[in-house]
Formats: structure tokens, sequence, C-alpha cells
């Protein structure tokens, strides 16, 4: 009799739990796949998208993500990393602006890279009606994994072997030539096929970073330089898969 | 369609391997030696990754350099360079270039004039995976 009783008690709670719960439009979450395609190199991600819905007429979302990305390329040339060797003014968001210092900047061609981040991201976007929307996101803090790769350093016209360039592990968005490690960011437009399905088309650009090991480019200054990154600018396709948002009253 | 699938993802690593491969189609360039005078020369040995037979001459004319492969046979590897290089394992090299076939004679022009006293190696190298086939000591 007490099992019973307690039966109804737990169905009771379910069903009145039930009944408090309504979608609620204010959120947009969703699961994206994404592969981007670019001059001999190209990069998948997925990522988990909590979006908030902003004013009353809820056109704007702004959210978080948590993106995995992974790159690949073939003979991919990586150049001097530090903002100081790399830019003409390294005020941070002017350096946005700011002219190449192509004399202090070495090459280094990375054979096979391969990495895999996995990091913090901002999102924001605009739902111009039901069926279009766009937005922006980029990747703020994570970490990152890879393939080591032999690499060939071209500095003041001297080729030199590094046998096992590796990806650099920490992730850090500080604006441009600033930014450490690698960094994901997309423009995209997206098409609502259904409530519960859309796809994107992407323009990516995306910031990896590769450590030398054995040798050093020597900067004109008379430090030592291990990081070199890569601005990978690649176009793609994305599907998205969003959930239904159960609010309780 | 799942053969379909597994056709299409077989042609294309079957295509991605084989495009960095070396032709085999045998090569055969001789320098002018009417003009060209040999400075350096020597023979291959085998590398730890391939084996390379044959021998290589350095000729110069009017203060231009050329490397001269010849009766080279040469395993198949991907991406394979011919390097002028300090060191037998290659830490400071020259790229001459994209070897041209795994078989024959061939010629690869020096750009600038290094330094022979310290570029002491003709190497046949994979760049990509940083695998040395071959080297030559060349010796005036």
């Amino acid at each position: 009799m007490k099992n019973i009783y307690l039966t109804f008690i737990f169905l009771l709670i379910i069903c009145s739990l039930n009944a408090q719960k309504i979608e609620d439009v204010r959120i947009n979450r969703y699961v994206d796949l994404a592969a981007t395609i670019g001059e001999s190199q190209g990069s998948l991600s997925g990522s988990y998208v909590h979006n908030w819905k902003l004013w009353k007429k809820r056109k704007w979302e702004a959210g978080f993500s948590v993106r995995w990305s992974s790159y690949f390329g073939s003979k991919t040339e990586f150049i001097t990393a530090p903002a100081r060797l790399a830019r003409t003014n390294t005020t941070p968001f002017l350096i946005f602006f700011a002219g190449q210092r192509k004399e202090s900047q070495d090459t280094l061609t990375v054979q096979r890279p391969y990495t895999n981040s996995v990091n913090l991201a901002i999102n924001i976007g605009y739902n111009f009606n039901q069926k279009w929307s766009g937005g922006f996101n980029i990747d703020l803090v994570g970490f990152t994994f890879g393939r080591k790769s032999p690499a060939i350093l071209t500095s003041n016209g001297e080729t030199q072997t590094e046998p096992s360039a590796k990806p650099a592990s920490f992730n850090l968005l500080l604006t441009g030539d600033h930014d450490l490690g690698s960094l994901n960011s997309e423009f995209f437009l997206r098409y609502h096929i259904n409530s519960t399905w859309s796809i994107r088309a992407i323009y990516q650009f995306l910031f990896v970073e590769y450590v030398t090991q054995s040798v050093k480019q020597v900067a004109p200054d008379g430090t030592m330089v291990d990081r070199f990154r890569n601005k990978a600018n690649t176009f793609g396709l994305g599907v998205s898969y969003h959930f239904k948002s159960i609010h309780n009253l | 369609m799942r053969w379909i699938l597994f056709i299409t993802l077989t042609g294309l690593l079957s295509w991605s391997c084989k495009k960095d491969m070396t032709s085999t189609t045998p090569v055969q360039e001789h320098v002018d030696t009417a003009t060209a005078e040999v400075k350096f020369d020597g023979s291959f040995m085998n590398g730890p990754f391939g084996s390379v037979s044959g021998s290589v001459k350095i000729y110069e004319d009017s203060g231009s350099y050329q490397v001269a492969l010849a009766d080279m046979t040469i395993s198949n590897g991907p991406d394979l360079h011919v390097y002028l290089s300090k060191e037998e394992q290659p830490l400071h090299f020259i790229d001459l270039g994209k070897l041209k076939s795994t078989s024959g004679n061939q010629v690869y022009p020096v750009a600038n004039a290094p330094d022979f006293s310290q570029y002491k190696y003709v190497l046949i190298h994979c760049q990509k995976f940083n695998h040395l086939f071959g080297s030559a000591r060349v010796v005036p």
C-alpha cells in the first residue's frame, strides 16, 4: 500500500512539473557542425551554443559556446607570431590597422600541421526574419593539442630544418597579433529549414600557432623567437540542430 | 550508397597519396660540358629511409653552378627533394627543388654561389616527413 502511495505521489509530481513547463523562446540553444576549406588547408569544428535573445523584439541574440576546432593542412606557411615583430603598432585594438613589419618576419613552413583546439567562445547574432539570420563568433580562451610535424624555417634567405614543431598549447584572445595559440572566428549567414534544423554559409578566420623546439628565429632586436602563426581564411558550410528550450513557470 | 561513399573515399585517399610521389619516368638531362667545368663530385649511399645509387657532379659555368645527378636509381617516396646541405642529416640546406624522377640523369641549377666548403652534401630527402633517402659527400 505504501508503494502504491509513493508511486502515485511520484506520478503527480512528474505531471505537475510537465504542466508547468513551456517552451522558452528567449533562448536559442543548438549544436553545430561545420567544415571549411582554403588553399592547402581546412578545418572541421563542432560547438554547443547557448544564446539569449535580447530586448523586446528578440531580433538580437548573444551568448557563449564551447567549440572544438580541428585544423589540418599541407606545407602551410606560418609567420613570426609576436606582435612587436609582426606589426608596426602594437596598441591593443589599433593593432588591427597597423602595418606589417615584413623585415622582421620569418616563415616556418609546417609540413603536416594538424591541431585540435577546445575553446570558450562568444557569439552575437541578428534574426532578420523567421528563416534568415546572421552572426559572428570568436574564441576567447582554451587549449590546443595536435600533431608534431617537421618544418622548415626560412630566415634571412637561409633554410633550416625544424625536426619537430608542435602546436602552441594555450589559447587566449588578446586582439590581433597579440593573440596566443589557436583561435577560431566566423561570420555566417544562416537559413532555418524548420524549427529544429538550420544550415550556415561560413567565412572563417582561424589563427593557428606552432612552436619550434630546435631552431629559433633570431629577431633584429637579438631575441630568439619560437612562435609562428598561420592566419587561415577559409569558406565553408555548417549544419545546426536546435534544441527546444523548456522554461519552468 | 555505402559503396559509392567507400569508393569515393578510397579514390580520394589513393589520389592524395600518389600526388606526392615522384615520377618514375626516366629523365635524360645533361650539362653542356663544352663550357661547364666539374668542380666537385661524389657517389650516393643509402640513407636510413630509402635506397639511392648513382653519382653527382657539380659544374661551374661562368660563375653559376649546376648539380648533375647521373645513373640514378632511387626508391620512390612522397615529396622527395634534392638538397645541398651542410650536414648529412639536413639542418642547414638549400632546396634545389623536387626530385624530377626516380631514375636517369638529372640537372638542377643552383641559385647564387653557395660556399661549397660548407655545403658538402647532396641529399635526396623526403621533405614532408623529414626522412633522408640518400646522401653523397662532394669533394673537389
